[in-house]
């Protein structure tokens, strides 16, 4: 398989480092503001907890306009008695370069993944370059599990609002859970950690063309792992906080990314993922506690309005997708009141398998027929909102726990129809 | 008397001596057109079974080309109709090839014409079908982007592109096949200049209020409708 060609700069910095221990990459992209704290982040983690392993500190950019590489050059502790840490530390190495390929996440990580071999390191984090959330223990958490628990890949575990990662909370961790078996909570969390084994394996994997390069790669990664046996674990990060994007710009496109990506891993690990029919939860570390999080408004009454007319502008696609039998329930559902709207989990695992189902038969050029899912998603997120706006944090997972028993009770009707 | 009988005979001497010279050319018909017959059943049976192997049934399900055939009351399996096309095609050319084996004048030049009109048929078919499925396409990607956009007259809107596309490329195909082309020129004229028109004035003079009331809906800041969703969906 075609591998990157480093920079002379890059490969001159690579030989003079020779070899390392652990390797931290920050993909990034007009990140300047945000990644500073990041690097400092990552290297007073390095510090403290991996004082006596050679680690190097990897951002992989996307031909930043702002400055970011200088920021990740110029950046560093200035006091470690401030984080005390008050014996000798060894200087981490830095390297910040454009990354070459396809532009996107993928791209940025299969650079990281070849430095990665080229030094022969044992441990690969990779955290993104907006978080404001990240602390000294994260590199901890996502490094230690592989260094010394001997696992292959660490999956975050975030404790984020109950309606935050709706998209993660209704679709992609329960089809991920019950496909392959394992109960990872965040699987496209987008902070990872993984073993040098694991960072080979995805190089000899030839998706660096494919949509895997510009937007599917963490749910790539996690699938992957799983998919071929790597021991995978999960980490308890806490509170995940980072640049705010415009929350709801372009959801169709961001459904069309994931969902895409995880229906193509679908065809690719058939073979895998029908026997399979429980799912186990992974180990879990780090010590889980309440984190205070801020309010999040919604407007269930516009979100149930963009259901309404997503029914009376797309009802022949999905009835085309979801049969004459789900298509009537669908149909029901439009002619309730906001207050008695409810999405029942049953319904809302047959839709996401007839997606499936769809994709895997072609039944839609895959950009048109996913994109017509979205006001279905829509109605799924208001019925939760609105069924979960008095309940707690708990409460509220346990109503994810259902659809996810939901998910793994009904695989039969995706096995058997899949044929 | 001997007069009387050459009058009689002379005739009849002409008739078979041409009769002689058409028999071969009769013979070479017929078996041109057997064997023709005999070749164009059995490319059918394989181009069916071919099809069948390639899925082509479903595929033309997908492509709404099953759909179409239902509407014109066709009820076989895409596959066969397929076959049945070629098929009939084959039997056409075997009979203007068998036909000029006559070698009469006039049923030459016919031929000749029918030979040189073929590549416009085809041109045309595959401006149709390339047509129709990118009209197919385009329109569907229009409704479902305005529908996600929450545009209310997403449906409204497809549908009018899906019917001026489909008029477009009919007009395209009309005239690759030369058909009273510029009776299709003015047609298609009046019918999109007419579309356009209707518009226009069914927006600006009949529906003015409800044509305000759209813009200043789509015009008005998210924020302006109501309380703004703060969800992160991943």
């Amino acid at each position: 398989m075609k591998t990157v060609t480093f920079r002379t700069e890059v490969r001159e910095q690579l030989e003079l480092i020779g070899q390392a221990d652990i390797i931290v990459g920050i993909p990034s992209f007009n990140n300047a503001r945000t990644i500073g704290h990041v690097v400092r982040a990552v290297q007073a983690g390095l510090a403290k907890y991996f004082p006596d392993h050679k680690a190097v500190v990897v951002n992989s950019d996307g031909g930043s306009s702002d400055g970011t590489m200088d920021v990740v050059n110029n950046t560093a502790i200035d006091d470690f008695n401030a984080i005390l840490l008050h014996h000798r530390v060894e200087p981490i190495s830095k390297i910040a370069f454009p990354y070459s390929g396809i532009p996107g996440k993928g791209s940025a990580f299969r650079t990281i993944f070849e430095i990665a071999e080229a030094l022969g390191a044992k441990a690969c984090v990779v955290v993104d370059s907006d978080l404001r959330s990240i602390t000294p223990e994260w590199i901890e958490l996502l490094i230690k599990p592989v260094l010394i628990g001997g696992y292959d890949y660490v999956s975050p575990l975030y404790h984020r609002h109950k309606f935050d990662g709706t998209i993660t909370n209704s679709i992609v961790y329960p089809l991920t859970r019950a496909l392959y078996g394992k109960r990872v909570r965040q699987p496209i969390g987008g902070d990872f950690g993984f073993s040098g084994n694991l960072a080979q394996f995805y190089l000899t994997k030839d998706v660096w063309e494919s949509d895997v390069a510009r937007f599917g790669i963490d749910i790539w990664m996690t699938t992957t792992a799983i998919a071929n046996g790597f021991k995978v674990t999960q980490s308890f990060l806490g509170a995940k906080i980072h640049d705010a994007k415009d929350p709801g710009s372009d959801l169709s496109n961001m459904l069309y990314q994931v969902i895409s990506a995880t229906f193509a891993l679908m065809e690719t690990y058939a073979e895998v993922w029908a026997p399979v029919r429980s799912s186990k939860p992974v180990p879990t570390f780090g010590f889980e506690y309440t984190v205070g999080l801020e309010q999040v408004n919604v407007n269930t009454e516009r979100m149930l309005n963009a259901f309404r007319e997503g029914l009376g502008n797309l009802g022949e696609i999905w009835v085309d997708i979801l049969g004459a039998g789900d298509f009537s329930e669908v149909k029901r559902l439009g002619a309730l009141a906001d207050e008695e709207f409810h999405f029942p989990i049953s319904l809302w695992t047959r839709v996401v398998y007839d997606y499936a189902l769809a994709f895997h038969k072609k039944k839609l050029p895959v950009e048109h027929l996913i994109k017509s899912i979205t006001p279905l998603y829509i109605g799924k997120t208001a019925s939760f909102i609105l069924q979960a706006k008095d309940m707690g944090q708990q409460e509220a997972e346990a109503e994810i726990e259902k659809l996810c028993m939901e998910f793994e009770n009904d695989k039969d009707y995706l096995v058997t129809n899949w044929k | 008397m001997r007069n009387f009988l050459d009058l009689i005979l002379e005739p009849l001497n002409e008739l078979f001596t041409k009769f002689k010279e058409f028999v071969p050319n009769f013979l070479a018909m017929l078996v041109i057109l057997i064997i023709g017959i005999f070749v164009a059943l059995i490319i059918k049976r394989f181009l069916v079974k071919f099809l069948a192997a390639i899925n082509f049934d479903s595929w033309s399900d997908r492509m709404g080309f099953t759909k179409i055939m239902r509407k014109g009351d066709l009820w076989n399996k895409p596959s066969a109709i397929l076959g049945a096309i070629v098929f009939w095609v084959l039997i056409i050319v075997t009979l203007m090839s068998s036909m000029n084996a006559l070698q009469i004048p006039a049923i030459d030049n016919l031929v000749g014409q029918f030979f040189s009109y073929v590549p416009r048929i085809l041109s045309a078919a595959i401006i149709l079908i390339v047509g129709y499925l990118l009209t197919g396409f385009i329109s569907r990607a229009t409704l479902i982007t305005a529908a996600n956009s929450g545009f209310h007259y997403a449906r409204i809107l497809a549908k009018a592109t899906h019917t001026l596309l489909l008029v477009l490329i009919l007009a395209m195909v009309m005239e690759q096949l030369n058909i009273a082309p510029s009776i299709v020129l003015a047609a298609f004229s009046i019918i999109f200049g007419g579309i356009v028109i209707a518009l226009a004035i069914a927006f600006g003079v009949g529906g003015i209020e409800s044509a305000r009331r759209m813009i200043e809906k789509e015009s008005v800041p998210k924020h302006e409708e109501g309380e703004k969703d703060e969800i992160e969906h991943i």
